[in-house]
């Protein structure tokens, strides 16, 4: 099975030479759900931003990010665009046209779809999202919660392989994380979330990454690594009060 | 602050507000027109025109209170360059047909601005020509204006929170300075906007 | 400056309305070619910075308060052409959201503010940078071609206005030349501090944006240029006395005469305007106008002088909040 998502030894530095990402290597098999935690600054948003060949800036012919079995490449990377959703932490960088529909239809529209099948899609993104209805809002009307949505909307009417969430959670309150925590449940796709929401990774992800300072210090099953709490507190974490209640299966 | 900026009304639910933009559009800018060329003696073509504006302000639901507030506030500028007018030979008569026609024209377009979404009115400047990067850049600008105006003030709570001496200099200072704040943030923030659009195929 | 509409009468709207539409689409298409695509949202957030930026309040004197136009910002941001998409921009959502400036009104208005401006600007800038090579002198020319533009932009404002017969060139030429005289000078400081306040913390923004001064604009500036000074001959000249000989005959032969039957007292020279002695009316209003981007120019070297610091100590700056 090609795994979705497999990435060999990437190392990347800023422009200003800082280091962000040292020697990460690790794969994701199609259809899981990965959760990428870390502390501030630990490199999970520029670790996601990799994934989709937004960095490196140029091409040099390495690429360490395999997408599909597809290696990253000046060629290849339009097409894994549309394989990989990238979903940002701020929704007003990504909900950038003055109607939702519009928003949702961007995507689509780039890829050169018919009128009809963007109405299509659109309307689909939006049920799936629980948003139908929504067509003609302008995005600064709408609470965070509907604004994170249309923004995983607009990533779904791209019908990705891969979906790339960068703290989905950010900004919501509860209900609205609960509300989200039920889509993303839903989709079958392959999902990889970078999270300071500890308890959604315990009930989304089977299997968690730890980053620190841009290596990966930990690669397991969600349940046993959140569950240690000496790690967690290394690391700039802590065990979820979800996994403090559970009694051991 | 100069304007009303939650652009609130025009997304109501009312008759006027379900007619298509393009009929709206070309009959404010017909009854602009036609006041602006007709000569202040046909006085039953402004009174005529008052009349039909007053039941389309009516049919539209947008309060009165609201509509009233935006003449009155808006008045003392074309006020001001009225008056003008009056040093001239005929300047009285001029005074008030300016007068009369500036503010027929500013209730029309309150009126269509109050029923119409921009993101209606900028399908109609794709369709009658307007080039896409225009219109490409009018709509990121109706976007982001009402995220820039919150993160200004933003910006000055956090400030005014900070500031004990309200000297004139230090107002200028200090609101010079948010000024160039909020014109950085916007460079990263279109950064941000263009990694997004990238990210979804546009090129 | 947001003319209303009901002010200008249509040949004025229509002519103003061919002038604006040769310049933005020359400055669209100086952009298609030349403007990348990572630049693109740049334009649009600061067309939207810009409209906050004009929404500010700045307290002048017994509870008034003056506000930013920001054209030359602008162009000094992002460069000439780019400033005239970025203010035509603003201009249209002020006009069809909030009923500022008319929608007939909307050719003098982007005219006015969105191409005399800042192409006026650009050249006042762009000269005083021959002679003003470093930061400072960055911020002293922005400040006076910012003063500079209030005027200029402010004397179209009147020709329109005249042109219309909505009142007399020999009051509002004065009555708007002098106002924005005045605001000018507030919209040289704001520019200048803004400008600095941007330096301080990232220099690059000024110096090494590709949209700016690197890239050739000088094709399209020349189209800019033809463009206003047929709108100085057809809104300013006709009524500025003493005209050449040749230039009156063209004038008439253009048919600006009926003017004369219209506006009574056209023909003869600008009363009263008199300038410490100086007889004649077209010296008189030059030597103001040079008075006033001189002073302009004096406090906006003293200014710089504190707000750029001889030595690389930012540290020292009194004003760093």
């Amino acid at each position: 099975m090609i795994p979705a998502i497999q990435v060999t030894k990437l190392s990347f530095n800023y422009p200003d030479g800082k280091e962000a990402l040292r020697d990460i290597s690790f794969f994701v098999s199609s259809g899981e759900c990965v959760g990428l935690v870390g502390p501030n600054g630990s490199g999970k948003s520029t670790l996601l931003l990799h994934l989709n060949g937004i960095l490196p800036d140029t091409f040099d012919g390495s690429s360490s990010v395999e997408i599909n079995g597809k290696v990253i490449t000046r060629n290849t990377v339009n097409k894994i665009r549309r394989d990989v959703g990238l979903m940002f932490q701020d929704p007003d960088d990504q909900l950038f046209c003055p109607t939702v529909f519009e928003d949702i239809a961007f995507g689509p529209r780039q890829f050169g779809l018919s009128e009809k099948e963007i109405r299509l899609r659109v309307e689909r993104s939006l049920a799936q999202t629980g948003l139908s209805g929504f067509e003609n809002r302008f995005p600064y009307h709408l609470s965070n919660g509907e604004k994170r949505r249309v923004c995983l909307a607009g990533v779904l009417a791209c019908e990705p392989l891969v979906l790339a969430l960068d703290e989905p959670t950010s900004y919501l309150d509860p209900r609205g994380k609960r509300n989200l925590h039920q889509i993303l449940k839903a989709l079958p796709v392959t999902k990889i979330i970078a999270t300071h929401d500890l308890e959604m990774v315990v009930e989304l992800c089977s299997r968690t990454i730890v980053l620190d300072e841009g290596r990966v210090v930990a690669d397991g099953p969600t349940r046993e690594l959140l569950g240690n709490e000496e790690l967690m507190l290394r690391h700039g974490l802590e065990k979820p009060h979800i996994l403090r209640h559970l009694h051991p299966h | 602050m100069r304007h009303d900026f939650f652009d609130r009304f025009s997304r109501l639910d009312s008759s006027i507000h379900h007619l298509p933009s393009s009929l709206k559009l070309l009959f404010s800018f017909g009854i602009i027109f036609t006041t602006v060329i007709v000569p202040v003696y046909y006085q039953w073509v402004f009174f005529v025109f008052f009349t039909i504006l007053i039941l389309v302000s009516f049919m539209s639901k947008i309060p009165w209170r609201f509509i009233g507030g935006r003449i009155l506030f808006l008045e003392p500028f074309a006020l001001g360059i009225a008056v003008l007018s009056l040093f001239q030979h005929n300047g009285f008569a001029i005074f008030l047909s300016i007068l009369i026609k500036s503010t027929l024209c500013l209730f029309t377009i309150i009126l269509f601005s109050n029923t119409t979404p921009f993101s209606e009115i900028l399908v109609i400047f794709r369709r009658i020509g307007i080039p896409a990067l225009l219109i490409t850049i009018l709509a990121l600008t109706y976007r982001y204006l009402f995220v820039l105006i919150d993160e200004a003030v933003r910006l000055r709570r956090a400030r005014d929170s900070r500031m004990f001496v309200i000297r004139r200099s230090r107002i200028w200072l200090s609101l010079t300075s948010l000024m160039g704040q909020l014109f950085i943030r916007s460079t990263e923030r279109s950064e941000r906007i263009y990694t997004a659009m990238i990210s979804r195929g546009w090129k | 400056m947001h003319i209303p509409d009901g002010f200008l009468d249509a040949k004025t709207a229509i002519a103003t309305g061919v002038f604006s539409i040769a310049g933005l689409g020359t400055a669209l298409r100086h952009a298609r070619q030349h403007l990348q695509s990572r630049e693109i949202p740049l334009v649009g957030l600061t067309a939207a910075f810009i409209f906050v930026a004009q929404m500010l309040n700045f307290p002048v004197a017994g509870g008034t308060s003056g506000h930013l136009i920001g054209a030359t910002l602008a162009m000094v941001l992002l460069g000439p052409s780019v400033a005239i998409i970025v203010m035509s921009s603003v201009l249209i959502i002020q006009a069809s959201i909030f009923a500022d400036g008319g929608l007939l009104a909307l050719g003098a208005n982007i005219f006015n503010m969105a191409i005399v401006a800042p192409v006026s600007g650009y050249v006042v800038y762009k000269t005083m940078r021959i002679l003003l090579r470093d930061t400072r002198g960055q911020l002293i020319s922005a400040s006076v071609a910012s003063w500079c533009t209030t005027v200029i932009a402010s004397v179209f404002c009147a020709g329109e206005l005249a042109w219309s017969g909505t009142a007399p060139w020999n009051i509002v030429f004065p009555a708007m030349a002098g106002i924005h005289a005045v605001i000018g000078v507030g919209e040289g400081l704001i520019t200048m501090l803004v400008l600095s306040a941007i330096v301080k913390t990232r220099p690059e923004l000024l110096t090494n944006t590709s949209i700016r001064s690197n890239r050739n604009e000088n094709k399209s500036t020349l189209i800019y240029g033809i463009v206003i000074i047929l709108g100085l001959i057809l809104l300013i000249v006709p009524f500025a006395s003493r005209l050449p000989d040749g230039l009156d005959r063209v004038a008439q032969s253009l048919g600006f005469e009926s003017k004369k039957v219209a506006n009574h007292g056209f023909s003869t020279p600008l009363k009263g305007y008199n300038f410490f002695g100086i007889e004649s009316n077209a010296l008189s209003t030059i030597a103001a106008g040079m008075s006033g981007a001189g002073l302009v120019f004096a406090i906006s070297f003293l200014l710089a002088g504190v707000l750029i610091p001889r030595k690389k100590n930012a540290d020292n700056s009194p004003y760093s909040t």
